[in-house]
């Protein structure tokens, strides 16, 4: 375990970020391991294997459980406010049109339901604070139930808020690539996402811009005032740094959590937890203490 | 009422329906323009006339671009669902890999394609496209990501419009980069969809970099990329249109070459592309279809977009060549290549301009190296210009065209001969490009020199030459003043293996002007073996400022020995340690002249060095204040280590008998200093007279007249070797023989032993009867030292 300290000083407000444990997850029992998502408690953990295939680790008792080896699609399997497990798998068609279908895993049962037919286009899996949700634009949408409480999703340069059900669109910045990687804060007040060529913007719930926080990629919410986020660098065909980093979310403070050379990436953050990967695919837990 | 609202519902669904049936059924592709921006990861070519930085000039990521957005465009024309990750080329544009990765993800796309170009990154220049997909090759991570691959990469390599250099590749990115691991491209790292990295060519490639800079060539990269993916998705017949496209270009007039340096060209890229040519497409009544303007960027490309399948006619015209038609039948769905060699506008008959060597009656003489050039108006038809190009008296060599045919340069293999008078004629038989000949023949006379190879005055190494192992100097001296551009690679010492050595560059010494003759000498960087044989080639392209050279090639055989090995039997009669017992006592006064003790040396710490100024003399002596203790009489052997600087003056060695009145000395001959570094000189003293003998002075004699006159040389170790005394009427009876693998001595009495020496002295190997196992001696000559009652007597001998 490594114990280190991390700090950046601004003149406005001195703040210190202590890395109190840092350690390897899964070491010797699982292969290369990619897009780890935590749940919101921190004791549950997806990821994807190699191959494209879905697996759920149980921090609790240390078990790893495959979810599906079907190819999971997009990057986005979710944690439901419910505890079940909102994903996506992908067949291609013998038209090579590429068809997607909603999945439900509850990880108490380790049951696998279909929730939606295979249909071609986009279909995402939406975590929200009463279950999930499904997205298909232009194709045929899935509720976990009529009211599914708040949720984030982005769609082109839009960011959508569903608040006790009523869906808000904003487009607060110009961005022509698009929206990404949209979230709740925990206390569900705010929302961060990432416009392509702008960075991670912060809103409120209203669509009013809080604050923009950088070039950063895949913004989680380590808790209502701290974002964990990734910087990587590449030279159009390969990384050539990564490092995880952590972000306050009114943007008037950031630090590093590991170094560019760690080629540490894809966090996400639950019960006071950040996970990460490295870029071959090595999962790390890390604990931090933040003084303000 | 009721009834036409029903119908209205029941229409407005209807068409819902088709709406998400056709959305069922539309690919979707996504497109990403790799790179972005003008930063220094955005692939700069500097190419004429931009410099580096310019963003009019050759960026990969702006023609990535130009392709992305002529592929979005063709999609979409062709039915396609299409997203794009940038539609300008800027930095905030240049967007990070994982996000290029969750965009295509989140959009749903069917397939990606990442577009870029390629290039060596070395100085090895290639042009072909490559394509890649995440996973191993044959093994992809998503599904048909090599069938995608597969059905693209033909349309890309069927491309007329580009000189390929090898056939298109397509791998995995983990077997392509195996030193990456499973990590590989970026923008295939997570993406969930179809997805291929197209390198389509390499911009490296000095004309592919011009032709990337053209909308039309990178419109057509985009038109093939489209290509693919309807082979991919079936959707070959879906639509009824074709392409036609070509590259314009000069029949035969040669690309110029304006690059910071020149650029390796393949095929038809040494054609000179035509700027601003008209190209036409003309349907079968005549009628002007389309029409398009080649740029003015080095390319040629023409293109004309979405045509109907057919047979057209298309038009090239441009001020300086005449027009020129092809008739071409345009297929849906297929690109149609036509190339354009146009004929230059030639409209008078070709002229002589200009040539060279202009001589008249009276002029000096022309230089035997000379070439012969002539310049056109036009440029010419090689065959028939090389057909009619005729000297008296008659000399072979070689003819070159410079400037795209404009000039013509006749080499002669050798040299023109001295002092002769030259006749040439260019019949008017010899043609311009366009076929039309001379009016008439065109005549000149020129006379040459009377010199017409450089004369070698020495060299060193000579053949058969030993030379001291340590770092060995090499040089070659002749009449005139050599052209020492490039020079050292003009020398070669190789190894009995043909290795060559390297020379010491920083220590070159060349002739300067003012000098007697012109020189080169250089030491190599590293010693040679002893024992060991080596070569020293001499090219024949050594030349003088005025391009005379050498009349032949030389190959030098020298070989590699140890000065400062050990002579048995000889004693030390001087060590020159004392630089103080030595002084210059002819000519006197001379500054250049010094006597000192030197740190080059072969025994002890010291040897004596003598720097020499002859002035108006032809002999230097150097006395020896005390002359040797040791004596040597009649029989004996004198040995002396010298250092020579190839003065090519002879050394002499006084030796003289102080008991006679008056004293008497003689001068023996020591040789030739005509080597660089040391040497072993021992001679025998078998014509001496009766007497003892001291060594009491050396004397340099000058012997060349453009040679010797300064220099430095050094001695070290004088030795003695006494007589052996033995009986040579005994002896002769003596006999050797080489018997097999054996040498055999026969004498009248006990032979004691045999021992085998190399040429220097050097003891190889030896037996204690009259018997030498030589089944393991190299071939060549040796010498046979026989002991026999206690003396020695030797021999030559060859084995």
């Amino acid at each position: 375990m490594l114990i280190m300290m991390a700090a950046v000083l601004l003149p406005s407000m001195a703040q210190e970020v202590e890395v109190v444990s840092r350690q390897r997850l899964l070491e010797g029992v699982e292969g290369p391991a990619y897009y780890p998502v935590l749940n919101q408690a921190g004791d549950r953990l997806l990821f994807l294997s190699e191959n494209g295939s879905l697996k759920f680790y149980d921090l609790t008792d240390n078990v790893t459980t495959t979810v599906t080896d079907g190819y999971v699609a997009g990057n986005d399997a979710c944690w439901g406010g419910d505890g079940k497990v909102y994903f996506v798998t992908q067949q291609v068609q013998e038209n090579h049109l590429i068809y997607r279908t909603g999945q439900l895993f509850d990880p108490t049962t380790h049951k696998t339901a279909q929730l939606t037919e295979p249909q071609h286009g986009a279909v995402r899996a939406v975590a929200a604070s009463r279950g999930g949700a499904l997205k298909a634009p232009g194709g045929r949408d899935y509720q976990s139930q009529s009211d599914i409480g708040s949720a984030a999703w982005t769609e082109g340069n839009r960011v959508h808020v569903t608040v006790n059900g009523e869906e808000r669109v904003f487009t607060p910045v110009d961005s022509w690539a698009g929206y990404l990687w949209a979230s709740l804060s925990p206390d569900g007040k705010k929302v961060a996402f990432f416009a392509a060529g702008k960075g991670i913007v912060v809103i409120d719930l209203r669509g009013q811009m809080l604050a923009m926080l950088g070039n950063y990629e895949m913004p989680c919410w380590y808790n209502n005032d701290y974002l964990v986020a990734q910087n990587a660098k590449d030279d159009g065909h390969q990384f050539t740094s990564s490092q995880i980093v952590l972000l306050k979310a009114d943007g008037t403070w950031q630090t590093e959590l590991t170094k560019p050379a760690s080629m540490a990436m894809q966090p996400t953050c639950g019960g006071g937890k950040i996970v990460y990967t490295t870029i071959d695919g090595l999962l790390h837990e890390m604990k931090i203490n933040i003084y303000e | 009422m009721k009834k036409l609202l029903l119908q209205s519902t029941m229409m407005v669904l209807l068409a819902l329906f088709a709406v998400n049936i056709a959305n069922a059924q539309q690919p979707h592709v996504y497109i990403n323009p790799g790179h972005g921006g003008y930063d220094s990861d955005d692939r700069n070519m500097v190419i004429y006339p931009f410099h580096q930085g310019d963003s009019a000039g050759s960026w990969e990521s702006k023609s990535n671009l130009r392709k992305g957005l002529a592929l979005r465009e063709i999609l979409q024309y062709k039915g396609y669902r299409t997203s794009i990750s940038r539609v300008t080329n800027t930095t905030a544009d240049d967007l990070a890999l994982s996000t290029i990765v969750a965009l295509c993800n989140q959009s749903g796309a069917d397939v990606f394609y990442s577009i870029h170009s390629n290039a060596t990154g070395t100085s090895a220049v290639n042009n072909f496209p490559m394509v890649f997909y995440r996973g191993y090759t044959g093994s992809p991570q998503v599904a048909n990501a090599d069938v995608l691959a597969a059905d693209l990469e033909p349309y890309l390599y069927a491309s007329q419009s580009t000189v390929w250099t090898h056939n298109y590749q397509i791998w995995g990115d983990w077997s392509f980069r195996p030193e990456w691991g499973t990590q590989g491209y970026g923008v295939l790292r997570g993406n969930r969809a179809v997805a291929n990295l197209s390198e389509g060519s390499f911009h490296d490639y000095i004309p592919e970099a011009y032709r990337l800079l053209s909308f039309y060539y990178c419109w057509m990269e985009g038109w093939n990329i489209s290509l693919g993916a309807d082979k991919y998705f079936g959707r070959l017949d879906y639509f009824a249109q074709g392409v036609v496209t070509g590259n314009v270009r000069d029949d035969r007039i040669k690309r110029l070459q304006e690059n910071p340096q020149p650029f390796i060209v393949y095929g038809d890229d040494n054609l000179m592309p035509i700027h601003s040519a008209t190209v036409r497409l003309l349907d079968q009544n005549g009628n002007e279809v389309q029409r398009c303007v080649t740029d003015t960027l080095r390319n040629g490309i023409y293109v004309f977009k979405y045509v109907d399948p057919g047979t057209y006619t298309v038009e090239v015209s441009e001020p300086s060549h005449f027009l020129q038609t092809a008739t071409v039948t345009v297929t849906a769905n297929a690109p149609t290549y036509q190339n354009f060699y146009l004929k230059r506008v030639r409209d008078t008959a070709p002229v002589v301009v200009d040539y060279s060597p202009v001589w008249n009656e009276g002029d000096p003489a022309v230089k035997c190296s000379e070439r012969i050039v002539l310049t056109f108006n036009w440029d010419m038809d090689s065959a028939t210009t090389c057909d009619a190009f005729t000297l008296d008296p008659p000399v072979d060599g070689t003819f070159s065209w410079e400037d795209s045919y404009y000039r013509l340069i006749f080499t002669p293999k050798d040299a023109f001969d001295v002092n002769t008078l030259y006749t040439f004629t260019l019949k008017k038989t010899a043609e311009h490009g366009g076929g039309t000949p001379m009016d008439q023949d065109f005549t000149m006379q020129f006379y040459t020199q009377k010199r017409n190879h450089l004369t070698e005055l020495a060299v060193f190494p000579y053949e058969g030459a030993p030379v001291n192992y340590t770092k060995p100097t090499v040089e070659l001296r002749v009449d005139s003043m050599l052209d020492t551009y490039n020079l050292f690679n003009r020398l070669h010492v190789l190894d009995s293996e043909g290795n060559e050595l390297a020379w010491n560059k920083r220590s070159i010494k060349y002739n300067k002007k003012g000098d007697d003759y012109g020189f080169v000498r250089i030491p190599l960087t590293k010693d040679i073996e002893v024992g060991k044989d080596y070569h020293l080639i001499l090219d024949v392209d050594i030349a003088d400022t005025a391009g005379i050279h050498l009349p032949a090639a030389r190959d030098i055989l020298f070989h590699g020995v140890d000065a400062g090995a050990d002579k048995p039997g000889m004693q030390v009669a001087e060590d020159f340690e004392d630089a103080s017992n030595f002084e210059i006592s002819f000519p006197m006064g001379v500054s250049g002249n010094s006597i000192k003790a030197s740190t080059e040396r072969l025994f002890g710490s010291k040897s004596l060095q003598l720097d020499y100024d002859m002035a108006n003399e032809n002999i230097l002596v150097v006395n020896f204040n005390n002359p040797t203790t040791e004596s040597y009489v009649r029989g004996d052997t004198l040995g002396l280590h010298i250092w020579g600087d190839m003065s090519y003056n002879n050394v002499y060695v006084e030796l003289n008998d102080p008991s006679t009145s008056p004293s008497m000395s003689t001068l023996i001959p020591l040789g030739k200093i005509d080597f660089h570094g040391w040497r072993y000189v021992a001679v025998p003293l078998d014509d001496l007279y009766d007497g003892t003998f001291h060594v009491r002075s050396f004397h340099l004699a000058r012997q060349q007249p453009l040679m010797g006159k300064t220099g430095t040389i050094r001695f070290d170790n004088l030795l003695k070797k006494e007589s052996s005394g033995i009986d040579e009427a005994r002896l002769a009876n003596m006999q050797v023989r080489v018997a097999g693998d054996y040498i055999v001595v026969s004498a009248d009495t006990y032979v004691q032993g045999v021992e085998l020496l190399d040429i220097q002295g050097r003891a190889i190997k030896a037996a204690g009867n009259n018997c030498l196992n030589v089944a393991d001696v190299p071939t060549g000559v040796y010498l046979v030292r026989v002991h026999i009652n206690g003396r020695t007597a030797t021999s030559k001998v060859k084995l």
